[in-house]
């Protein structure tokens, strides 16, 4: 029964990017698009045809490198595809789709269509998503699920049905030794205990979990979420990006692609504490001012992209929706506030003390730090006015915004950490277990107590 | 954080008045009714301020009169850049705005002036109107010139392309 020396398999799938790897380790093995693209009707496969069945994975395939981006791939290189000749016993089929970087590459050519088969964090299209597994699996791990237990993720609010689908799949087509699903917010909780600021393991908190389509606000209560609760911002990476997009089209930039404005704003955007502040720096410092280099894939051709206030207005519009939106206007911090405050009495003092970060819109510098004086601000001005009407004093709320190391991803590292612990394999619902009671079996899960 | 507002105090009973627009003292060398500004920060500096920050927004609240000095300061300062080309030199630029500043321009309460409804001023009274149009002129004046110190601070041959981005924005979806 090897299963039981093996580490578990931690997936997290994102509407942009998935996450994969094996727990106990400190960041994921791949992070590539959640992308697949398959062949368009009876045409023949082309582009794997090159590179045999034997190639290692490592860093000499361009398409393994890990990704910040779900949409552009950064050296698309003419590199042939890898076969898709799976390692081990289904080594003989030839299967005629990609998944990740490989499927980027692939839709560019004619024969293949690339589509996503997660929207908003929840799956859209389950037979691509299967192929998807499939390829993660087989592809990528090159492990046998026989062999292995796995921890996957569900957005807030996944309904049942979706649970049974994942539970048919892994365990009728992969036939998988052990399944558990993690609610993501929970994950995201677990993960912010590598932060020193957070002295007990409480899977208490309210988590921000800001990817690519959709900014959540997700209160937890001793692991369990408070779903009346959750609020959705329709602000995230997405559309950041957008917004730095039209500015640069605005200032006539050489490259205004969606790549570019991407780019720009990881490597460059950051949260400022004032705009009227911020411009006035930019007028004293010049050097804030930036220069971002596009170059063509043969390195020929060169664009020189300037980067100016997009800096610090891009992320902003979390904080100040009415720079890029009419129709969406509040402010990230009063979101949260109003989640707080939209649950029961008892527990928001813990959802304020213990706000945790999580996913990559969140990695803007100083993000965590103006969210929290924001907040601060706004629960400041409502005990004032409260102890002005009651005349008595009030002890206070704590707010504090925990940012940490493994923020970017940390749904799947709170998953790795879930998932080595020694009673892991008994939350997981087993093939055994599967056959006897059915796939509603995985409509429940029990939490556990990690401390 | 909404748009931000004029940190201008007024006392309307003691302050010079027309309707409810304020006629803030000014730093400047034009000719007008403006009483000299004896701070060396005035109401046309915090529009040069504001400009980038506050064109981004639709929605404003007026909270004292000061603000509608500052309203009006930015849908000027966005008028003069949509003169401009990213290549109009210094020299070109300093005649299109002494133009804009001086030519016909239409004050509140008269027909055309975009901001009627926030703006109330004595229309009956020819001294008091001619009062304001001239301060007005003045303020224009005074504002072009100090825009084209910073449009034009890192080169004579043209202006910052970072300012003139700013040409196709509307603060509260508003131009004069
Ligand atoms: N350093 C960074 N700074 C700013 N944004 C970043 C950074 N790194 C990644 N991103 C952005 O984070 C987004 C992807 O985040 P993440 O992987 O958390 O999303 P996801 O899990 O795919 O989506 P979701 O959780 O909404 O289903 C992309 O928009 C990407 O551009
Ligand atoms: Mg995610």
């Amino acid at each position: 029964m090897s299963y039981l020396n093996n580490p578990a398999i931690v997936m997290d799938n994102g509407t942009g990017l998935t996450k994969l790897g094996f727990a106990g380790n400190d960041s994921p093995s791949w992070v590539f698009p959640t992308a697949i693209a398959t062949a368009q009707r009876s045409t023949t496969k082309q582009g794997g045809s090159g590179s045999g069945a034997g190639q290692s994975q490592g860093s000499g395939n361009p398409y393994f490198g890990n990704s910040t981006s779900a949409t552009s791939f950064n050296s698309l290189a003419s590199a042939a595809l890898l076969s898709n000749n799976l390692a081990g016993k289904r080594g003989t089929e030839d299967l005629d789709f990609y998944i990740g970087n490989e499927a980027l590459a692939a839709s560019q050519g004619p024969s293949y269509s690339l589509s996503y088969p997660i929207r908003h964090g929840q799956v859209e299209n389950w037979d691509h998503m299967e192929r998807f597994w499939e390829n993660s699996i087989f592809k990528y791990l090159r492990t046998e699920p026989e062999d292995h237990f796995f921890l996957l993720t569900e957005p807030p609010l996944n309904p049942p049905e979706n649970r049974e689908q994942v539970a048919e799949i892994f365990f009728e087509s992969f036939n998988c030794a052990g399944l558990y699903i993690a609610v993501q917010a929970v994950l995201a909780l677990a993960a912010s205990w590598t932060s020193s600021k957070v002295v007990d393991r409480s899977l208490t908190g309210t988590v921000i979990d800001s990817g690519d389509g959709v900014t959540h606000v997700i209160p937890v209560a001793e692991g369990y979420v408070i779903g009346s609760a959750i609020k959705n911002i329709p602000i995230a990476g997405r559309d950041i990006t957008l917004f730095i997009q039209s500015l640069l089209r605005e200032r006539g930039e050489e490259d205004t692609t969606l790549r570019t404005a991407e780019r720009i704003k990881q490597e460059y955007c950051y949260v400022c504490s004032d705009i009227v502040k911020e411009f006035n720096k930019f007028d004293r410092d010049p050097q804030k001012f930036a220069q971002f280099i596009v170059e063509n894939s043969e390195k020929t051709k060169r664009k020189v992209i300037d980067v100016g206030y997009e800096r610090f207005l891009a992320p902003e519009i979390f904080f100040n929706p009415e720079i890029a939106s009419s129709d969406f206007l509040t402010p990230l911090p009063t979101v949260v506030d109003q989640t707080i405050q939209a649950c029961p009495i008892d527990v928001r003092k813990g959802l304020y003390n213990n706000i945790v970060l999580s996913g990559g819109s969140t990695m803007f510098k100083d993000f965590g730090r103006r969210l929290q004086r924001d907040l601060k601000g706004i629960v400041n001005n409502r005990i004032a006015l409260s102890e002005h009407l009651s005349g008595t004093k009030s002890t206070g709320v704590d707010v504090q915004v925990i940012s940490h190391r493994r923020q970017r991803n940390a749904v799947w590292f709170g998953g790795s950490l879930l998932a080595q612990t020694a009673e892991f394999k008994s939350y997981c619902h087993t093939k055994q277990d599967y056959e006897e009671i059915g796939p509603e079996i995985v409509r429940n899960f029990s939490l556990f107590n990690m401390v | 954080m909404p748009a931000y507002h004029s940190t201008f105090p007024v006392d309307p009973q003691a302050d010079r008045m027309v309707g409810n627009v304020v006629l803030l003292p000014l730093r400047t060398n034009f000719r007008g009714p403006a009483y000299q500004a004896n701070s060396d920060y005035d109401i046309i500096d915090e529009c040069l301020d504001l400009f980038r920050a506050n064109s981004f927004f639709k929605n404003f609240e007026i909270k004292s009169p000061a603000d509608r000095a500052l309203i009006y300061g930015i849908l000027f300062v966005n008028e003069c850049l949509s003169q401009l080309r990213p290549n109009t030199s210094y020299n070109e630029a300093l005649k299109l705005l002494t133009n804009v500043a001086l030519n016909d321009f239409s004050i509140p309460g008269t027909p055309g002036f975009p901001l009627n409804n926030v703006y109330s001023v004595p229309v009956q009274s020819h001294s008091e109107m001619d009062l304001l149009k001239t301060y007005i002129q003045q303020f224009r004046q005074e504002l072009a010139s100090r825009l084209l110190e910073r449009l034009y601070r890192d080169s004579q041959e043209k202006p910052s392309k970072f300012w003139l981005a700013f040409t196709r924005r509307r603060f509260m979806n508003k131009s004069l």
